[in-house]
């Protein structure tokens, strides 16, 4: 790609970035931290995961949701997120293959 | 008031050892975005280069998308890929945020380089250390480099093996993100109020992806999750933490 598009293409999406980084960061310093917000905040992990589950489930087919399923057992039984994920990226690509 | 946060060596290595676990897949990772920054047209520098300041795979693999597809003039471009990061990265708002009790007590030429290396991965093992009882804010540097180096060379290394690869798909690394998703979900939940604020983020997500929001499902998930949690503080006797 030409230098002329590359460089303001890269200093946009890394000023995106970045400055997603800290504006929550600098949001707090003006905005109280009551305990309610500290709640809110902390369950947001947990709905992001579960949109982007929701979304690979929706969008997927069978293949998906057996391997979906197995990254849940995977997780449940080994505690290790890692071996979990490939588990089921390995089970899937098995399934794709010879399904 | 607050005790000095500490920021140490021995909580970066923490960090960076809780991190190892996540190098191998972040680099597998990293090789696929490389191969479709290739698709893209990007030189293997130019894609190391998007890898190190962008740092953000999802954003980055929907970036090459839209370059893949066709670029039309600079600034339509411009706007269109800002947007593009700016939607799908808009957790990291969130993320930045919860950070804010952990490390608001530190000088700002540690809080701004540190925030730099957030992520998905850093961010859900510091929100678990910190719940553990961790607090030494060189964990967050530590957790965010010690996979991010393996995103960069894994990048390096797919874009320079480019057309030679076999289909990403067919090894299902498009299925890469949500198997760590699911599994990160199932270490999180802990509490029995977790399942209505999960049943609550699923039909928000399934919802927006319907109306054909799929971009900002997962935001809206987490934004939904957050309010919910919000509102049920008031119910629940907070535990004490």
């Amino acid at each position: 790609m030409a230098n002329e598009l590359f460089i303001p293409l890269l200093m946009a999406m890394a000023t995106a970035s970045y400055g997603l980084r800290i504006a929550g960061f600098l949001m707090m310093r003006v905005m109280p931290v009551s305990p309610r917000l500290d709640a809110a905040l902390r369950a947001t992990p947990l709905g992001v995961m579960a949109g982007i589950v929701a979304l690979a489930a929706m969008n997927g087919g069978l293949a998906e949701w057996l391997a979906i399923a197995l990254v849940m057992i995977v997780q449940r039984i080994s505690g290790n997120d890692v071996v979990a994920a490939f588990a089921g990226v390995a089970s899937l690509a098995l399934i794709r293959a010879y399904g | 008031m607050a005790d000095p946060v500490p920021y140490t060596r021995a909580g970066f290595w923490r960090g960076v050892a809780v991190a190892h676990p996540m190098v191998a897949g972040v680099f597998v990772y990293g090789i696929a975005f490389g191969l479709m920054a290739e698709q893209a047209r990007l030189a293997p520098w130019q894609a190391v280069l998007v890898s190190a300041f962008v740092f953000s795979g999802s954003a980055q693999v929907a970036a090459m998308g839209l370059l893949a597809a066709g670029i039309s003039t600079l600034s339509a471009t411009l706007w269109a890929v800002i947007a593009l990061v700016l939607v799908i990265n808009a957790r990291y708002f969130l993320f930045s945020a919860t950070l804010y009790p952990w490390i608001k007590g530190l000088p700002a030429r540690q809080i701004y380089p540190t925030l730099f290396t957030l992520g998905d991965g850093s961010w859900m093992l510091s929100m678990r250390a910190y719940d553990q009882g961790e607090r030494d804010a060189g964990f967050l540097l530590g957790s965010g480099l010690g996979s991010g180096l393996s995103w960069v060379l894994g990048t390096a290394v797919g874009s320079v093996i480019g057309g030679y690869a076999p289909d990403p798909r067919a090894l299902a690394l498009d299925f890469l993100l949500a198997a760590f998703a699911v599994a990160m979900l199932v270490g999180m939940i802990r509490r029995k109020s977790d399942g209505m604020i999960l049943g609550v983020a699923i039909v928000i997500a399934i919802g927006f992806a319907k109306i054909g929001q799929a971009n900002w499902a997962p935001v809206a998930a987490g934004l939904g999750a957050g309010l919910l949690a919000c509102l049920r503080y008031q119910e629940a006797r907070p535990d004490g933490e």
